[in-house]
């Protein structure tokens, strides 16, 4: 649920990147630092790392300010991806809003992938959020790399699952912006009735998408 | 989780800075820059017991994500103000990030513990699950060797009872054999002592007194009536023999049992000593689908014990009634009675009170097992008025 403070006027998204080990979820919050436009927007905070790995989180704070002087806030969080680390996974994912599952496409990975994904969904659970209603998307990274699953490949192997299904190659850019794009969609649908976006503040969907950043350039 | 101590929360400028590090803070950024500064907080009001700052002071953020958590004020150009807000951002920033990764560090943890705690208690119920599978295992052994026994000496005792019913019918077909021709040869005597008695006319009166014929024949009549009886008897032993060990009927069948222990009292009547008294006293009972010859076993081995107990003299009473739908059958002697510290052990496999080779100690087992194995329930008591009391129930 996101967090609304009346006497701050703010209201704050917490956004997970989840996903296997270095599939690239701290790659796509760098270059979101460079691509998204958002009225606000903040240093990316990495803690500490091992070997260039994530050992807690990276955090990534974007966000605008309404004509109708409310702060929409975005902390995009990535978890450490390393199965070893699942108690901290958990708890980042804890009051998450929206998730961003980031699959590694090389054809290697595919077990990986399905496990991490099993891990989220257990760990959804565990954290009592529900993965019917919570805002997904799925990005497909590495699509730079030779020896990966085709598009056609895993949009057949993902044809039952109701989540936007998005492209990247979060190393040179490429679809990290769509995929927050296609998250801040979902955000809006899921939450705008709840805080009443498009009445009290005047944030229709578009609007909503194109303050925190996301949209086409 | 506590509320409020979530990692990724909001830190106020109070969690980060205790109000001796702003007075020192402030001290030292007054020393660099030669002008006194002030710590305002969020809200633009002095922090902690910093002194508010002079009227037109420029002001510089202390921003960690997106808006200030506090502000820098002081009476010198906004860049070095800027410069100094920058550096106390950082020492903020690590402050802030150490909480983080600590805080975030006890959720884990305390969520790895959780998890460890639920694997625990599974590991610990399953555990239970086995011990008490394996406590049950204990008992299922136990009740299974239990009945091993009690089959290993219901054959033992089977094997006995063939043994004897055959030595019975072998000793039976030996004895009618005899007897058959015993008899034929008795009744040709019986035949030709009435031919011999003809000689009378003949023989002159004064051999024949002499040779006090008279009495021979009266005398000769007698002997063969007499031998006649004694012959009737064997049979009728024999007969009770044939009966008793059942041999000719190894099949459950629906018997008279006053019938079975009137033909075990014969039996038992030629072994007891003078004296004893044996007393039948048998009421009319219902059919009784049985084993006859085993029946009969466990009521011999139960006999024999109070024929034993009054040995030196006494009385054994065997009566029979029907009780609804039971049949019951109580053996009383009025010997002296069993110790109270025995009595629970007479039904014991291989417990005696007779001394080595007199008895194996499985009489009165045998006789629960047999009949147990019928369905049946035997009792023991030593009655107040003195004796012991057997006393067999029997579903008709």
């Amino acid at each position: 649920m996101p967090e609304f403070e009346n006497d701050a006027g703010r209201l704050t998204f917490k956004l997970v990147y989840y996903g296997p080990a270095q599939g690239g979820k701290t790659t796509n919050l760098m270059q979101l630092h460079e691509l998204a436009d958002a009225q606000m927007k903040g240093e990316l905070m990495t803690l500490e790392t091992q070997h260039d790995r994530t050992l807690f989180f990276d955090l990534l704070p974007l966000g605008f300010r309404t004509a109708s002087g409310l702060t929409i806030r975005f902390r995009l969080f990535t978890v450490p991806g390393q199965v070893a680390h699942d108690g901290t996974r958990k708890a980042v994912l804890s009051r998450a809003d929206g998730v961003v599952f980031v699959a590694d496409s090389q054809r290697n990975q595919a077990t990986n992938n399905g496990e991490a994904f099993q891990n989220l969904a257990e760990n959804l659970g565990r954290v009592g959020l529900d993965i019917a209603r919570l805002p997904l998307v799925v990005q497909f990274n590495k699509r730079d790399l030779p020896d990966i699953l085709s598009e056609d490949e895993i949009r057949a192997r993902y044809a039952e699952a109701p989540w936007p299904l998005v492209f990247a190659a979060a190393i040179d850019g490429r679809g990290v912006r769509e995929t927050f794009t296609a998250l801040l969609h979902a955000v809006w649908r899921r939450y705008a009735d709840e805080f009443d976006l498009a009445g009290a503040h005047g944030l229709g969907e578009q609007e909503f998408v194109a303050a925190a950043g996301g949209g086409m350039p | 989780m506590n509320p409020g101590n979530e990692f990724d929360r909001d830190f106020t400028l109070q969690e980060l800075l205790a109000p001796r590090d702003a007075a020192e803070l402030c001290a030292a950024a007054t020393g660099l820059l030669g002008v006194p500064v002030s710590l305002l907080d969020a809200g633009g009001a002095p922090f902690a017991d910093s002194a508010p700052p002079a009227p037109g002071a420029a002001r510089a953020p202390l921003v960690l994500e997106l808006e200030p958590l506090g502000f820098l004020a002081a009476d010198c150009p906004p860049s070095a103000l800027a410069g100094i807000a920058r550096l106390l951002r950082w020492g903020l920033l690590s402050r802030a990030r150490l909480r983080m990764v600590s805080d975030l560090h006890l959720e884990a943890v305390r969520a790895d513990y959780a998890k460890l705690q639920q694997q625990n208690e599974a590991l610990k119920a399953s555990e239970a699950k086995y011990r008490e599978l394996a406590a049950n295992l204990d008992a299922k052994v136990r009740e299974q060797t239990q009945i091993i026994d009690e089959r290993q000496r219901q054959l033992y005792q089977a094997e006995r009872l063939a043994s004897i019913g055959q030595l019975a019918a072998g000793v039976a077909h030996e004895i009618n054999n005899p007897l058959g021709f015993i008899g034929s040869n008795l009744f040709a005597a019986e035949r030709y002592r009435a031919q011999l008695a003809a000689l009378r006319d003949v023989i002159p009166p004064a051999v024949w007194q002499q040779q006090d014929l008279d009495f021979v024949f009266a005398d000769f009549a007698d002997l063969l009536r007499d031998t006649r009886e004694g012959l009737e008897r064997i049979a009728r032993i024999v007969r009770d023999l044939k009966g008793f060990s059942s041999v000719d009927q190894p099949e459950e069948q629906l018997v008279d049992l006053n019938a079975q222990l009137t033909a075990l009292l014969a039996v038992v009547n030629g072994q007891k000593p003078e004296a004893v008294n044996l007393v039948a006293d048998l009421q009319p009972l219902p059919p009784l689908m049985c084993l006859p010859g085993h029946l009969n076993q466990a009521f011999l081995a139960i006999l024999q014990n109070a024929l034993q107990a009054v040995e030196a003299g006494g009385t054994v009473t065997v009566r029979s009634r029907a009780v609804g739908d039971n049949i019951t059958v109580s053996i009383r002697d009025d010997g002296p009675g069993i110790p109270a510290e025995v009595l629970p052990r007479v039904f014991d496999p291989f417990f005696t009170t007779r001394g080595v080779g007199a008895g194996t100690g499985l009489g009165l087992t045998v006789a629960r097992d047999i009949i147990l194995a019928h369905s049946g329930k035997v009792d023991i008591s030593c009655p107040l008025e003195g004796g012991t009391v057997v006393t067999v129930a029997l579903p008709a």
